[in-house]
């Protein structure tokens, strides 16, 4: 009867234990079906005549998604009617794939906008998918200069027209940023004038690296016509970085030696220790000695 | 040599002369799972940490927890045999050695995971040359090392008297080399009062010493956890909780070692019933401190409403609910009611409920470390889901398994060497009538 009893304790336990996790890898198992793919696509265009196309390819299980690193994606130009095939971009690990095409190998359409397409063909296991963004190619340049010593940031910018010529880009709103250790500080906003030009007054207490230099990024972002647009350039106007140095002891661990009251306690813990340690030692030398002592002589 | 010890040692000589069939297949059996560990070592060699789960998020895995398990168990039983030297408690004699070799043992296969751990094994002696006082892991080096010397003087003196005992008994059929060791060992211990007196009081020393310094090593131990700011580990009462945890696991593992021996080797005239209860109302006491600091710390946290701890108590009780289940109630009540009840402390409730308390404080290690590296402060950048995410390999429980059968297979050897009933010493106090009734 006991051991009937322990037998079925034991099963029991065996099935908490197990039952739910085996069942729950079952579940995750059973995946034969082919998995819809979805694929996102978005455009940056850069000062320095080219343009990062990147589209993001996931699948989406239960409230997650997951990105499907290794499948191939496909960029294309729509050209006078036709797909025309960019390049070729292997997904990261998070579903990325990217490309750089020069802007100036594309030709737009006969109202400026360049059509993009970004295509994955699909597997056995999952769906194919594509996704389309059409987009004017824009510049943003950026110009410092100084007045009654007051410090300003020029942002021009610039599109190119059907004809490929670059006109002023007007009343677009352009953010500008610095990037600090983990994402990008907005340090203001300028609207550009008729004439795709405007300025800022830069703020004088921005930290850069050592030597002051700060680097700025200006984005129009999300822009119906435009896209993402980026210009980039680096000045000298930041607050050098200077390394504070504790005059006083700190608690720091990187200080060239542990504190007194550290050594002194390990001293006293590590020598009371290893005192008794000999004294036990020792013992056993008198135990050996007592023995040669008891023996009779020869 | 008093009659009593050569009555008890005629007893123990068959277990030390010779090894059967089933004691060779055991042997074998030990050596084989040794042999699968030493193979999924050289393929972590070979291939680098890359064949274990543990990644840029989870840097330590179950290899930590092993050694931090085989630290506490070793810690237990350095406390449990002190205590009972010290207080010359009646029925400690036939499971004191128990005790003494699951302290050595333990503590010679414990930092073989730290080991594991470290990617750059060339680069090992760089602790002893460059090691900063500092440092909570050269706190633990240092403690550890000091540990193992005491350990061994303590096992050492604690088994003197069995050893020149060996070499009296005649009687017994042993290999020349094996007479001469004992003699070598014995260092000419004849019992005289001179030595006598010696022995005890160094033994007297050690078994303070040992206990002493089984806290202040496990404290250390538990430093390495509370001195960083992580959510989880940065708790003023880990150090007690540490050493209560670990006295608690290593009680659980004597009593599944007392079974063991006197299953294998029919010492039930020695280890009785009488054994298991004491040792079970031990585990019982410790369960309910164990008990105590665990609701103390998660109470705490918990009402504290610290963003990071609320985030991680949530994580305990949804992707790790049942470890914890497991760990924080059942390994804390069964204990309570099995030995807390007289109607259900028999021999076998209380060896399953201890078997029940290893695995909850193994798990209970486990919830202490890799949940809290799975929720860091910073996101790493460019972090994919499975390097947050930690999923012990086939590799790491190969090891895992290697040690425990490391464990079993030199606690089977050390009781082929010295009877694993302690026989010299007070042969009042030897000899079960007087003792176990």
């Amino acid at each position: 009867m006991k051991r009937n009893l322990y037998k079925i304790l034991i099963l029991a336990v065996i099935t908490i234990l197990f039952v739910p996790s085996l069942m729950q890898a079952q579940a995750k198992g059973d995946s034969s079906a082919v998995q819809e793919a979805r694929l996102t696509f978005s455009y940056l265009c850069t000062s320095n005549d080219s343009i990062c196309l990147t589209a993001n390819l996931f699948v989406k299980r239960e409230s997650d998604t997951y990105g499907l690193m290794g499948a191939k994606i496909d960029f294309y130009s729509t050209q006078d009617n036709t797909l025309v095939l960019l390049g070729t971009a292997v997904a990261d690990q998070d579903g990325n794939a990217s490309l750089n095409v020069i802007i100036n190998k594309l030709h737009p359409g006969k109202d400026g906008m360049i059509s993009y397409t970004a295509k994955f063909g699909g597997t056995p296991k999952y769906s194919s998918a594509s996704a389309t963004f059409s987009a004017e190619p824009a510049k943003l340049r950026l110009t410092f200069n100084v007045q009654d010593s007051i410090r300003y940031l020029n942002v021009i910018g610039t599109r190119k027209d059907a004809k490929g010529q670059e006109v002023a880009l007007p009343k677009e709103t352009v953010i500008l940023y610095v990037p600090r250790l983990f994402s990008l500080l907005k340090i203001g906003e300028v609207a550009l004038d008729e004439q795709g030009k405007g300025s800022l007054e830069f703020p004088a207490d921005i930290v850069g690296d050592t030597l002051g230099n700060l680097k700025i990024i200006a984005k129009i972002e999300e822009n119906e016509k435009y896209g993402f647009v980026q210009g980039t350039s680096t000045i000298n106007w930041g607050v050098p970085k200077q390394y504070y140095k504790a005059e006083v002891p700190s608690r720091e661990l990187w200080t060239p030696i542990a504190p007194l009251w550290m050594i002194i306690t390990l001293i006293i813990m590590l020598a009371g220790v290893w005192a008794h340690y000999f004294y036990a030692v020792w013992e056993l030398f008198m135990i050996k000695k007592a023995s040669k002592k008891d023996q009779p002589p020869i | 040599m008093e009659n009593n010890e050569k009555t008890m040692l005629k007893e123990f000589a068959p277990q030390i002369e010779r090894t059967g069939i089933q004691g060779y297949a055991w042997i074998v059996f030990l050596l084989a799972v040794i042999g699968l560990g030493l193979y999924a070592f050289i393929q972590q060699v070979t291939k680098g940490h890359v064949v274990t789960g543990m990644r840029d998020n989870v840097v330590w895995g179950i290899y930590i927890v092993n050694f931090i398990f085989f630290m506490g168990v070793s810690y237990a039983g350095a406390l449990i045999s002190g205590t009972l030297h010290l207080f010359k408690t009646a029925w400690r004699k036939p499971i004191i050695r128990m005790a003494e070799f699951i302290t050595v043992i333990s503590l010679l296969i414990g930092p073989c995971y730290i080991l594991l751990c470290i990617g750059r094994l060339d680069k090992l002696h760089y602790l002893i040359l460059h090691g900063r006082i500092q440092s909570p892991i050269t706190w633990d080096v240092i403690a550890i090392s000091t540990d193992i010397f005491g350990c061994f003087i303590f096992l050492y003196l604690a088994i003197l008297r069995d050893i020149a005992n060996m070499r009296d008994f005649e009687e017994l059929q042993l290999p020349k080399w094996r007479k001469k060791l004992y003699k070598i060992l014995s260092l000419g211990y004849t019992g005289t009062e001179e030595q006598k007196k010696r022995l005890e009081r160094a033994t007297d020393i050690m078994a303070t010493m040992v206990i002493a310094i089984a806290i202040i090593v496990y404290s250390v131990l538990a430093w390495i956890f509370s001195v960083t700011l992580q959510p989880g580990w940065h708790s003023t009462i880990f150090g007690p909780y540490f050493v209560i945890a670990a006295v608690y696991s290593g009680s659980a593992v004597l009593i599944l070692a007392m079974w063991f021996f006197r299953k294998v080797y029919h010492l039930e005239q020695y280890i009785t019933k009488k054994h298991f209860v004491s040792v079970g109302l031990i585990m019982l006491v410790l369960a309910a401190f164990f008990g105590y600091f665990t609701f103390s710390d998660y109470l705490t946290k918990w009402y504290g409403s610290e963003k990071n701890d609320e985030l991680l108590i949530q994580l305990l009780f949804k992707e790790f609910y049942w470890p914890f289940i497991i760990s924080n109630y059942i390994g804390v009540l069964l204990p309570l009611i099995v030995v807390g009840i007289a109607k259900f402390r028999t021999i076998p409730n209380i060896t399953l409920t201890a078997v029940v308390v290893i695995v909850a404080l193994w798990l209970n290690r486990y919830l202490i470390v890799i949940p809290t590296l799975q929720s860091p402060y910073l996101p790493i950048q460019d972090s994919r889901i499975e390097w947050s995410i930690y999923s012990s390999t086939w590799v790491e429980w190969s090891l895992t398994a290697a040690g425990i059968a490391l464990f079993c297979l030199l606690f089977t050897l050390a009781s082929k060497f010295i009877p694993i009933v302690s026989v010299g010493g007070n042969t009042q106090e030897a000899k079960p009538e007087d003792v176990l009734v």
